[in-house]
């Protein structure tokens, strides 16, 4: 099978899943409502594989051939042909909206990784999720959610695209609010929808500027071409870049709109794996990994993408510094390694673009390994503990629950990126990027330098969070909460199975694809058109050749490496023990802004949603003012009704007589009048 | 020589009996056989003008609405019996709930005492003679 049609098996796969898990319900087959779920991802995961290998070696498919539909009257009435141009999915005027994919090696990059890391997480999920009520209809979202990531990931068609991502919003949205009896998770997705809808907005708005700006194209590759050829101009592609970024905002929780990603944790523990850490929020990255042509060319826009990475990346590690939830700490960690991807997006243009995409993209594809497996470690602390996730109410886990402790150690110490595990290539990666930008960059040197300290002193702040919830939970004395009883046991196997696969992923992944002098990763993913248009953007531009791959700096990774040893040392002198310990009193005021997340919650309160809830009120009042104008004016009549009604007194000889006498009028008047 | 006038005023005392039969009574049945009596006067209007016009359409229209009248009575009497059924009386002021909401039911400040009769499950005409009286021994 050529790409392409991988591509869309893939996709029919996952829609058939999704058909299918609700029908079993239906069958009164729920208790196997995850077969359809697992088997789908896993041969989802098989097939893009296959894709993967295809474009490796055949090099990115060109355009989407569409299907045409032929209706006639004779046997067999209809007649499916193939057309050279992709279908049409609608058309308006100017807009033409068309069924076509991208399959090139970020698009293939990124279908791995997503039903890969999505088929362990089912199997995790089927033993996490059993006997839960609506078990079917977890799996049938999960389904929707992967078909729809899958769509967004495969998109070349800016509408597509769109598709995908309000597909993943709403699957997120109800995900977060499985449990809707609580008010809080109902609160947590209203919360999650209406603040990536804010990113939203702006997303839409870009993308039809980048319509009428790229020659009334939806297809990516199309506009990007058509800028290339007619430059746009400065101003609107600086608008429309901006408004991309601002969806990728909303979807990836950066500053100012991360605040709904830590309260998503109240949904299932295996969604927050999937959702909102491996796949969906790593959308708005994707994004503009694949607009890189187009930012590549705003040199000031990259400078406030790379600056919001840097604060977002150390404003959610110091807030993560004291939570004490376990999942929350693994939330404000994902806000935080999101920062750091597009912190090295933001370097797009101030070195070669290829590198610069292919540093988030890498660490993006490692995130993706090491966060679900953190999740899902969380997951099933959460399940011996009958569902208390507080570090502070349980210690010393290490000897109850041997594997969940070695692969969520290996899960801290990739996410702390402790040399040769996945973490640290990628994250030496970003600071390698962020390091040559500061040196390279036309203009804003000290910026990016400014960025770099921010990373590395992140990466210091990560490994010492990640480790203190480790420490907490698994060293010290044996405690364990009460709501566990007597039953607090290690996970069972369909659990521990999963949480080995990717802890394994998690150690080689990096070393396997982009160790030392070897960059298979960023080599490929350099070939993918986009990426290749944006180089040669960068070489006019800059007037210098592109570099092929990054090459490994020591000095960079010792500087990083430092930092998460260091960090990992605090942890270790403070929290070794298992125990919370007392903040010194000088530290008081930051640990307090730490542990009320920044005070943001309180100030969006403030500034926003009280503002909103008054206007509120006002609109409401004046909305009565109306109704009851418009309810004087029905009035009226009612008021002259009631003299006639009681004409209408339910006797037939009332209205007999009422037609008599009205016949009698008529009469006289033709006998008297007419007549004469 | 009987003339046009002739029949047309038999034809207006027949009306005439008929509306004030209809909207003084209250048996249903009784309205009923007035309203009947209001038609017949106005097919002996139509006869009339056949006649005077010497032609036959005025004839036909007549049979016309003497078949109709018979299939109208089918009708009212299924009626008038589903009616009775339901409230056990063929008085037809019992059906003013018909009324617009709001206005208070109409009652008879003089109404018939009724003797308390056996409801039987169709409604009766009254006897039209004196009962028969049993004889001892038969």
């Amino acid at each position: 099978m050529s790409s392409t049609a991988l591509a869309l098996t893939v996709l029919a796969t996952l829609l058939a899943s999704t058909i299918l898990t609700p029908l079993l319900a239906q069958l009164r087959l729920s208790r196997y409502a995850h077969f359809p779920a697992i088997l789908g991802f896993a041969i989802a995961s098989v097939l893009s594989l296959f894709m993967l290998r295809d474009v490796f070696l055949l090099g990115p498919a060109g355009t989407t051939p569409g299907l045409s539909l032929d209706l006639s009257g004779t046997y067999p009435f209809f007649d499916l042909n193939l057309k050279e141009s992709p279908t049409v999915w609608f058309h308006a005027g100017l807009l033409k909206v068309t069924f076509s994919l991208a399959i090139d090696p970020l698009s293939a990059i990124m279908l791995a990784t997503v039903t890969f890391v999505a088929t362990w997480i089912a199997v995790f999920s089927s033993g996490y999720m059993h006997g839960e009520d609506g078990y079917t209809r977890f799996f049938t979202i999960m389904c929707l959610f992967v078909f729809c990531m899958c769509l967004l990931v495969l998109a070349d068609n800016f509408f597509l695209l769109l598709a995908g991502w309000e597909g993943v919003g709403l699957c997120s949205y109800l995900l977060v609010g499985y449990y809707y009896a609580k008010p809080s998770a109902a609160a947590a997705a209203r919360k999650a929808f209406l603040v990536t809808r804010l990113g939203d907005v702006g997303f839409v708005l870009g993308i039809f500027l980048l319509w009428s700006a790229g020659g009334y194209h939806t297809d990516l590759s199309a506009i990007f071409a058509h800028i290339q050829q007619h430059s746009a101009s400065h101003g609107t592609l600086t608008a429309a870049c901006l408004l991309l970024f601002c969806g990728a905002v909303g979807k990836s929780a950066q500053l100012p709109l991360y605040v709904w990603l830590p309260d998503a944790m109240e949904g299932p523990t295996p969604v927050s794996a999937l959702i909102h850490a491996a796949t969906m929020v790593t959308a708005g990255v994707y994004l503009l990994a694949r607009c890189a042509p187009l930012f590549v060319q705003v040199p000031y826009v990259q400078i406030y993408i790379c600056a919001t990475g840097g604060l977002t990346a150390i404003f959610a590690a110091f807030i993560a510094l004291t939570q004490t939830d376990l999942k929350r700490i693994l939330a404000y960690s994902t806000v935080s390694q999101l920062g750091y991807m597009f912190m090295a997006l933001g370097t797009v243009g101030a070195i070669t673009p290829s590198i610069a995409v292919a540093a988030a993209i890498f660490h993006l594809f490692t995130h993706a390994f090491f966060k679900a497996l953190l999740f899902l470690g969380s997951g099933s602390v959460m399940h011996a503990m009958g569902g208390v996730i507080d570090i502070r109410k349980f210690s010393g886990l290490r000897k109850l629950m041997p594997v969940t402790h070695i692969t969520f150690l290996i899960g801290c110490a990739a996410l702390a990126g402790l040399p040769l595990l996945s973490g640290f290539w990628s994250k030496d990666q970003i600071l390698d990027s962020l390091h040559h930008a500061g040196e390279h960059s036309l203009h804003y040197r000290v910026l990016y330098e400014g960025v770099f300290l921010v990373a590395l002193l992140t990466a210091g702040l990560t490994a010492f969070y990640t480790f203190r919830a480790y420490f907490l939970t698994f060293w010290g004395e044996e405690r364990i909460p009460e709501e566990a009883g007597h039953h607090a046991h290690e996970s069972p196997r369909v659990m521990r199975v999963p949480l080995i696969v990717l802890a394994v992923g998690a150690v080689i992944v990096g070393l396997a694809v982009e160790s030392f002098t070897r960059h298979g990763f960023s080599k490929f993913l350099a070939t993918t058109p986009a990426i290749q248009m944006a180089n040669k953007t960068y070489e006019r531009e800059h007037n210098v050749r592109s570099q092929s791959s990054p090459h490994f700096n020591w000095k960079v990774a010792g500087m990083g490496t430092t930092a998460a040893l260091l960090g990992l040392a605090a942890a270790f002198a403070l929290y070794r023990r298992g125990e919370m310990v007392a903040v010194p009193a000088i530290l008081k005021p930051a640990h307090g802004l730490s542990l009320n997340k920044g005070y943001v919650d309180e100030i969006f309160q403030g500034i926003i949603v009280k503002p909103a809830e008054i206007a509120a009120t006002g609109t409401r009042q004046f909305d009565g003012l109306l109704d009851s104008l418009a309810r004087f004016v029905a009035f009226i009549p009612r008021l002259f009704a009631a003299f006639l009604r009681p004409l209408q007194n339910g006797l037939v000889q009332f209205y007999a007589l009422g037609m008599v006498l009205g016949l009698a009028v008529f009469a006289f008047f033709i006998v008297f009048k007419v007549s004469r | 020589m009987i003339s046009v006038w002739h029949f047309l005023s038999v034809a207006a005392v027949l009306f005439a009996l008929g509306l004030i039969g209809f909207l003084t009574r209250r048996n249903l049945i009784t309205m009923f056989l007035s309203a009947e009596l209001m038609i017949q006067g106005v097919v002996l209007n139509l006869l009339a003008f056949a006649r005077f016009h010497a032609n036959l359409s005025g004839q036909a229209f007549g049979l016309f609405v003497i078949a109709v009248a018979a299939c109208e009575a089918g009708l009212a009497m299924a009626l008038i019996i589903a009616m009775y059924r339901r409230t056990k009386s063929l008085d037809s002021s019992v059906w003013q709930n018909l009324r617009e909401t709001g206005v208070p039911a109409t009652i008879d400040p003089d109404a018939l005492i009724q003797p308390p009769l056996e409801l039987a499950d169709d409604p009766k005409l009254p006897a039209a003679g004196k009962k028969p009286q049993e004889v001892a021994g038969v």
